[in-house]
């Protein structure tokens, strides 16, 4: 047992250039930008790590861009923020802004704090997948970037360095329908049971999906993706085959890899998810076409 | 737009001005923390707190042989009948061991985790449903365990359509925002307590009691409750054990309950398992109406949710028969929550005739309104006031009744079924005793003091309204002082029971001070008072039921109940078997309303308060671990804004003097009565499947 006390240093650097120096020196230190999940942590006292890294005071990661026709996103801007401010050009990413907590959490919750989580079911997670972001890390030997299917790792496990930090997410805007759907208890304030986004990429006829919620990382349905992506008429705008909504969804649930857990079966979730992705496609694809149909 | 008063304790609610007892100024107090059990029984064999005693910040820590003796005291008004830490027996997981004395919050509640228990004989925890039914005794036990009139065997084999099925509600947990918290403070023999309690009363005569002295020597202050719901109806462990550590450090102790501490020392609505047998001819009068019910219930102290009480009352039938069991458990004492015994237990019998309409082919509504009793159907003895026929007539026009198409699944809205389900609502009307102390200045104005707590519900608002309406001045200038033991007693806020005693008591203290004026109502305050001469006057009001004590609804010769109607739609996404309320129409006969704003505002929280028994709220009970599973409102979910569609409530007109001195009833937990049965018929009348245990989940809904 420890009966010792242990202290708990709070760093507080105000430039980017002192947060990864104060990092490098300290690299067991945890960052911390909204605090919705790590304060949750620190008050059931399941980690009491020795320092605190606060980032608040850094304003150049309080900010967006539009850089080499990315959006970048600074890791602490919330995710009210990313609603008000840019819910025309990254639609997915800003509807599952929406589907995060409540207001409060939302003035205070940030992506850059969603990607250092790295919880399978955060929400931001699926639309960053779906719109093919790549997340920006910095260190003092340098930045580099990682395509956000590349970024986790495994349960609250990703690629940062013990001396990075998440500085930032680039996300192409949106050239086509995006959509975010999930499944929880009550209409606010749930974790998912399971989450489903997509995004439909017109000008090179792709397909984006992103699943959370159904596996030991946030998952990309690749074979979905490319199964869609050439059945679709991207240039006719014909309605939907019939069969494919169906197929879309199936390739979707065999892309998780759900368990079961409190908060529902993996049967459920894997059915879910197919309910999800048809659903989503359905109303993407009415988007696109500018026609209705039924699903 | 509903008219009434808005709540003069609204701006320093808004503004944080507000006190709450853990706001009580705490400069030199201690901060205290539990050390609880991890297991569910067995023994204490040790306790090793050296570690937590040097600890930063610790001043001391309590056990056992710290406390100074504590006088005996039965239950209520104690929560839990054992006075904490006295002995080495386990009664359930989460029961304070130890209490942990330090200068600050956060060294005492690090400190706490330092102790360290020995236990020994501990046994897995038997489940709810695995242990025997007994009869319950003692003073939880509210109301007849058995009750019966006729031959309700006979009734059902003539019966010609019958139906029987078996129910479930699931463990909840009140869940008030505000914590449990104390500041206990002694001057000689002289204790002053800052509590958050829905009774100053209650608190006050059970530290008195169990400290051995005069209750006119201790003084609790709770103007302000954050949410009780009745966890903080009865005296729970941590108020004692605040109190027994200032007496022994010389110092002022806080004690705020954790959240976890919340789920297992300050009660639950237990899970409970129901049976209902209706019987009816084929015009769908009833012959016999049989309600049986088992709840969970603690090693000691007895608790019963009596479920079948509401049947007694309900519908006219020639054979009534109820009982009620309990099994004993290793798990935490349960207490009233809103709605209690009626809640779950309209859930059964409503559910039940919505299957005998089924059955019947009949109409729901019209089913009930068959079986409108002319007298109690149980005792014969007349009602004080019942209005359930016209809250059935309203409700079904309000929320467009006939146009229901009663074939199963028929109506949909894109990939969503739809159900309209209905249920009627009652509750007991248990009333008791209240005072209050009026002061008119020369200017006029007037101030009222009680003992009364604000919990939520509006009760300065009300004091307002009975005040002007019979003294005959502006609301506004009636200001409400409360929440003081030495201010007039007030039995409680809790049972529904403050708007009939206080509104009475008050009506009373307003009469004597006109007469003693000689004025009528509406004239000038200030002037009667000049042309008496006073410059101030003071004039005390109380009011009791029958017999001077507490009662239950059957009294003096009458039976006093509350009534509603309430008509819902659900919205069912078959394919993955979610459920969203999308209206509500709630309709009550609650006596005299005074203020239709607060009656509003209270029945929209009751049906919210409903869906969460129907929808979301169980507190899952770990066998293995022997506690409850989630302790913590992230796993223990209640309804948020977003869940709630349109709710529309009205009143039909009743003036009860029966009940009460200005005919009110009590309205505060009926809102929450029949909506989980409501939401179960609509999902059945959306989906064909009838779900009969709540809550209902995903599972349930699944093709």
């Amino acid at each position: 047992m420890n009966t010792a006390v242990s202290t708990m240093e709070f760093l507080r650097p105000a430039t980017l250039a002192e947060a990864l120096e104060t990092k490098a020196a300290h690299p067991e230190a945890v960052p911390l930008a909204g605090g919705t999940d790590l304060m949750v942590e620190l008050n059931f006292d399941r980690r009491r790590p020795p320092a605190l890294l606060d980032l608040t005071r850094i304003t150049e990661l309080a900010e967006w861009s539009e850089v080499d026709g990315h959006i970048r996103i600074g890791a602490t801007v919330p995710y009210a923020r990313i609603i008000t401010e840019l819910g025309s050009r990254l639609p997915g990413l800003a509807m599952a802004a929406r589907t995060v907590g409540s207001p409060q959490i939302r003035n205070r919750g940030t992506l850059g704090g969603n990607l250092g989580s790295a919880s399978p079911a955060g929400d931001g997670h699926p639309p960053l997948l779906a719109g093919h972001a790549t997340v920006e890390l910095a260190s003092v030997r340098g930045s580099r970037r990682v395509p956000v299917d590349a970024f986790f790792l495994g349960p609250k496990r990703s690629v940062v360095e013990p001396d990075e930090l998440v500085v930032a997410v680039r996300v192409p805007p949106a050239t086509g329908p995006q959509q975010f759907a999930k499944v929880g208890p009550r209409n606010a304030m749930v974790i998912a049971v399971c989450a489903f986004a997509l995004a439909l990429h017109p000008e090179n006829g792709t397909v984006g999906t992103g699943i959370g919620s159904a596996g030991p990382t946030p998952l990309r349905a690749r074979d979905a993706e490319e199964f869609l992506a050439a059945e679709l008429d991207w240039a006719g705008g014909r309605p939907l085959p019939e069969g494919v909504a169906e197929r879309f969804g199936e390739l979707v649930a065999a892309a998780a890899r759900p368990i079961d857990d409190v908060r529902g079966t993996a049967a459920y979730r894997g059915h879910a998810l197919a309910v999800l992705a048809r659903r989503t496609l359905t109303w993407a694809w009415r988007d696109h076409t500018g026609r209705g149909s039924c699903g | 737009m509903t008219t009434g008063l808005t709540r003069p304790d609204g701006p320093a609610k808004l503004t944080g001005t507000a006190h709450y007892a853990a706001d009580a100024d705490t400069s030199d107090a201690l901060a205290a923390a539990l050390v609880t059990t991890t297991v569910p029984n067995g023994r204490l064999t040790a306790l090793h707190t050296a570690d937590a005693e040097a600890a930063p910040g610790v001043v001391r820590v309590l056990t056992r042989a710290d406390l100074p003796p504590l006088g005996e005291l039965s239950t209520p008004p104690l929560g839990f009948p054992v006075p904490p830490l006295l002995e080495d027996t386990v009664h359930h997981e989460g029961e304070p061991i130890a209490v942990v004395l330090a200068e600050t919050w956060e060294q005492a509640r690090h400190a706490a985790t330092l102790v360290r228990a020995e236990y020994a004989d501990v046994t897995p925890a038997v489940p709810f449903g695995q242990a025997e039914d007994v009869v319950p005794h003692g003073g939880l036990v509210f109301g007849e365990t058995d009750e019966s009139k006729g031959d309700v065997t006979a009734g059902l084999a003539a019966a010609d359509v019958s139906v029987t099925a078996t129910y479930t509600t699931a463990d909840r947990h009140h869940s008030p925002i505000e914590p449990h918290a104390t500041l206990a403070r002694w001057d000689g023999d002289q204790l002053v307590l800052h509590s958050s309690v829905q009774s100053v009363l209650f608190a006050q005569a059970a530290l008195a009691a169990l400290f051995g002295v005069p209750p006119e020597n201790v003084r609790v202050f709770c103007p302000f409750v954050g949410g009780g719901f009745g966890c903080k109806g009865f005296v729970w462990p941590h108020i004692p054990l605040a109190a027994a550590a200032a007496r022994v450090t010389g110092r002022p102790v806080k004690l705020v309950l954790t959240r976890a501490q919340m789920f297992t020392l300050a009660g639950h609505q237990p899970a409970t398992r129901q049976t209902v047998s209706l019987g009816a001819t084929s015009d769908g009068r009833l012959t016999a109406l049989r309600h049986t019910s088992s709840n969970a219930s603690a090693q000691l102290g007895d608790y019963c949710e009596n479920t079948p009480h509401g049947s007694t009352w309900m519908y006219a039938s020639p054979a009534i028969e109820t009982s009620t069991r309990i099994q004993r458990l290793h798990r935490p004492g349960p207490t009233p929550m809103r709605s209690p015994h009626e809640g779950p237990g309209m859930f059964a019998l409503e559910s039940a005739m919505d299957e005998l309409a089924h059955e019947l082919g009949m109409d729901p509504v019209e089913l009930r309104l068959r079986n409108e009793p002319e007298v109690d159907p149980l005792t014969g003895e007349p009602f004080s006031s019942r209005k359930l026929v016209e809250c059935l007539r309203e409700g079904a026009r309000r929320f467009g009744w006939s146009e229901r198409n009663p074939e199963i699944g028929s109506m949909r809205d894109g990939h969503e079924l739809i159900g309209w389900g209905m249920a009627a609502a009652t509750m007991d009307s248990p009333r008791s005793p209240s005072s209050a102390r009026l002061r008119i200045d020369h200017t006029g104005h007037v101030v009222v003091e009680t003992g009364m707590q604000e919990i939520g519900t509006g009760l300065p608002a009300m004091v307002q309204a009975v005040a002007a309406e019979t003294l005959g001045c502006p609301p506004e200038d009636v200001a409400v002082r409360h929440g003081d033991s030495d201010f007039p007693p007030h039995t409680g806020t809790f049972g529904s029971m403050s708007t009939m005693g206080l509104g009475s008591a008050v009506r009373a203290a307003a009469e004597s001070a006109l007469e003693k004026l000689g004025a009528e109502p509406g004239d000038p305050l200030a002037g009667a008072l000049a042309e008496a001469g006073l410059t101030e006057l003071e004039s005390e009001g109380r009011w009791s039921p029958e017999g001077g004590g507490m009662t239950r609804g059957r009294t003096g010769g009458y039976s006093i109940h509350t009534y509603g109607s309430i008509f819902v739609e659900v919205r069912v996404d078959p394919d993955l078997g979610l459920l969203r309320m999308s209206r509500a129409v709630g309709v009550y006969a609650g006596g005299r309303i005074l203020n239709p704003l607060a009656a509003r505002s209270q029945m929209i929280g009751g049906i919210t308060w409903g869906y969460g028994q129907a929808v979301l709220e169980q507190s899952v009970f770990e066998p293995n671990l022997g506690r409850f599973l989630s302790k913590n409102l992230a796993g223990y979910i209640v309804p948020v804004n977003a869940d709630i569609g349109e709710i529309d409530v009205s009143f039909v007109d009743d003036d009860d003097r029966v009940a009460s001195a200005i005919g009110a009833k009590g309205i505060g937990e009926l809102g929450a009565v029949g909506v989980s049965a409501a939401i179960a018929n609509a999902v059945f009348h959306a989906t064909g499947r009838r779900v009969r245990d709540l809550p209902i989940r995903i599972h349930h809904l699944l093709p």
